[in-house]
């Protein structure tokens, strides 16, 4: 076959086409797992039927499955509609187009080739957008996602070299028929068709999460003296809501970015209980989950009206402070001391600012709440783990529609 | 048949040219329709199934549900069921734990409701000697000097995961039972209103701090309490000395 063949694209578009709808299928039924509210393992490789991989080996593709924009019309939705899924529909397609060119070959029509090319690139432009975003934005790229973007690529390279069989050879006396261009139009509603059927058929299938969004819980004393929690003053805030947070806690991290990604953080009167997972002052914990928490929580709590900015600084450096944490306290201290400056290193030495320290745990006492973090409570009620990643929107819609305002 | 071509002429194998290669298209398209909606019926049943499967398991709870711990209060090697027991009762019958409008209690109250003897009721308390202190006092007085002050905040201060704060107030055998039941009250309340200063903006002060005040008729110490923490170390301890005074400590049990 040579290049000028439109069978040679064809195959290539095929190729393409299948895996992409391996890759995309892949990541749909890994979506779809979490919608029983539990946690699996995900899949997360270029390679087309690899295993799933645990938490900690599938970074990239959970911090994609879990960002704004694996999903859409996410408030309507329990983890809305994830973006894979017309991927799945239009791969679908151009699997069947791509076969139907490569049996018809030289008999192809030019309009069956221009659709081809024209439409063949709409994946690829699709993944560039979303490779940016990954990288741009989350600063990860998930493996699944890759193959998907190396399969678009595969489908507009055959799409785009199909046109290459439209120049005629000086030998080849042959030529392609115009074809019908109506003909084109009925192949775009099937390929419309086709990209929104998985969609609707999702959409169609999903349970019900209503009933389980108000069952994690709720304060029982709500109330804590004044100026005790942190407060991370939302610019526009609609809602009260308490974040019992672990300065070095991983998930703690996760869902505070998450809510600043969301555009939710603002929108909340949030405040802080500190819960450092760190048996040094925490006497709920026989050993140390997270070395070092105590110290960072001291500092936070000397932070004064710095409090925001400082627990972005202990999430962005999370893993250093976790490594200083390890090494020990004196090194986390040299860490505060030299970002922070000597009032806060004095500070968080003070007994008082333990003692405060103490009452938030306090707090966490008096209220009875389980030993974990996070655990955000919006007006009292508790917002469930399962509810603080792919159903985030749509609890909120639920519990606190004014946040998403 | 063989001779049949040379019976068309260019228009007519055109035309059975055009009619072949239109029969291979719709043949062609046909297949790759079939092999779209192949790809599209194994993509959709993929779908289906996959929620499906969610949804079921959504509405059947995990069988093997991780318990995760509630916070709660410490709860120290010494807190044995006796010394709970008498806590308890303290707590209750003085109005604490009740939050009720009674305030503390008088000697013959405890002796009442711990109902317990003097030196048992000591006895309870030995496991606290590192983490509580002893609050002197002049003889005669109740107010607090620097280093009473010093020891109650930095015993204040050290406060971990204990729920209750007790001052068991003391007065020596010197003097009438009235007179230091008397004094054994203000020393009590001399450690409370110091409290209340370190802590301005704690409303919760009263439901932690339990005071009892015994004069001289109960609970005395011996002079053996003189090697706990006290606020006067380094001066002349003795029986009489270390009875003039209010033991603090936090109390790391759930009640």
């Amino acid at each position: 076959m040579s290049v000028a063949s439109p069978r040679l694209p064809a195959v290539i578009a095929l190729v393409g086409a299948l895996l992409g709808l391996i890759f995309a299928t892949t990541s749909t039924v890994d979506y779809a797992a979490h919608l029983d509210r539990r946690l699996h393992e995900v899949h997360c490789s270029v390679i087309p039927g690899a295993p799933a991989k645990p938490e900690a080996e599938a970074e990239g593709c959970r911090a994609a499955m879990y960002s704004p924009y694996s999903a859409v019309l996410k408030e309507q939705f329990w983890g809305g509609l994830p973006v894979s899924l017309p991927a799945q529909g239009a791969f679908a397609f151009f699997a069947g187009f791509a076969v139907f060119l490569l049996l018809a070959g030289p008999r192809a029509s030019k309009t069956a080739l221009i659709f081809m090319a024209a439409t063949g690139t709409t994946p690829l432009l699709v993944s560039l957008v979303m490779f940016l975003i990954s990288v741009i934005q989350l600063g990860t790229i998930c493996e699944t996602c890759m193959g998907i973007y190396l399969a678009s690529l595969l489908v507009a390279g055959g799409g785009l070299l199909g046109l290459r069989a439209l120049r005629r050879s000086p030998t080849d006396q042959s030529e392609h028929p115009t074809g019908e261009p109506l003909l084109a139009l009925l192949w775009l509603a099937t390929l419309a068709l086709v990209t929104l059927a998985p969609v609707a058929v999702y959409a169609a299938s999903m349970p019900d999460h209503r009933p389980y969004l108000r069952g994690c819980g709720k304060l029982s004393k709500p109330q804590a003296r004044p100026g005790l929690l942190l407060s991370l003053g939302g610019s526009r805030p609609a809602k009260a809501a308490l974040i019992v947070a672990d300065p070095l806690c991983a998930t703690c991290k996760g869902v505070h970015q998450r809510l600043v990604q969301e555009r939710v953080l603002d929108r909340l009167a949030a405040e802080v209980l500190l819960f450092p997972l760190d048996s040094e002052c925490n006497w709920m914990l026989e050993q140390p989950l997270h070395p070092g928490a105590c110290v960072v929580s001291r500092a936070l709590l000397c932070a004064g009206d710095q409090t925001r900015k400082m627990l972005d600084w202990a999430y962005d450096e999370q893993e250093y402070l976790v490594q200083a944490g390890k090494t020990g306290v004196t090194a986390l201290r040299e860490v505060i001391r030299r970002r922070w400056g000597d009032a806060v290193a004095a500070c968080v030495d003070d007994k008082k600012t333990d003692l405060r320290l103490k009452e938030h745990l306090h707090f966490a006492v008096d209220n009875s709440l389980p030993v974990s973090t996070p655990q955000i409570y919006l007006g009292g009620q508790r917002l469930c783990d399962e509810d603080t990643d792919l159903g985030l929107r749509f609890a909120l819609k639920e519990l606190a529609p004014e946040v998403l305002r | 048949m063989s001779s049949a071509p040379q019976l068309l002429g260019p228009a007519e194998a055109r035309a059975m040219q055009d009619s072949s290669n239109k029969v291979a298209v719709l043949v062609a398209g046909l297949a790759g329709a079939a092999a779209g909606l192949v790809a599209l019926v194994v993509m959709l049943l993929s779908v289906r199934l996959s929620v499906t499967n969610a949804a079921r398991r959504l509405e059947q709870p995990e069988s093997q549900t991780s318990k995760v711990a509630i916070a709660d209060h410490a709860e120290a090697s010494y807190c044995t069921p006796r010394f709970k027991e008498v806590l308890r009762r303290v707590l209750h019958s003085c109005g604490l734990a009740d939050t009720g409008t009674r305030r503390g209690c008088q000697p013959t109250d405890v002796k009442t409701f711990a109902s317990i003897s003097d030196e048992d009721f000591n006895q309870l308390f030995a496991p606290l000697k590192e983490r509580g202190g002893v609050i002197m006092f002049d003889s005669g007085k109740s107010d607090l000097d620097q280093d009473a002050k010093k020891l109650l905040e930095e015993r204040w201060l050290d406060r971990r995961g204990a729920r209750y704060f007790f001052v068991v107030a003391r007065g020596s055998r010197t003097g009438t039972q009235a007179r230091n039941r008397q004094l054994s009250h203000e020393r009590a309340n001399s450690v409370l209103f110091f409290l209340k200063e370190l802590s301005r903006d704690d409303p919760d002060l009263d439901k932690k701090v339990g005071m009892l005040w015994l004069g001289k008729e109960y609970a005395q110490l011996s002079a053996d309490y003189c090697t706990w923490p006290v606020s006067r170390p380094g001066k002349k301890c003795d029986q009489e000395a270390i009875n003039r005074s209010a033991f603090v400590s936090w109390v790391d049990c759930r009640l």
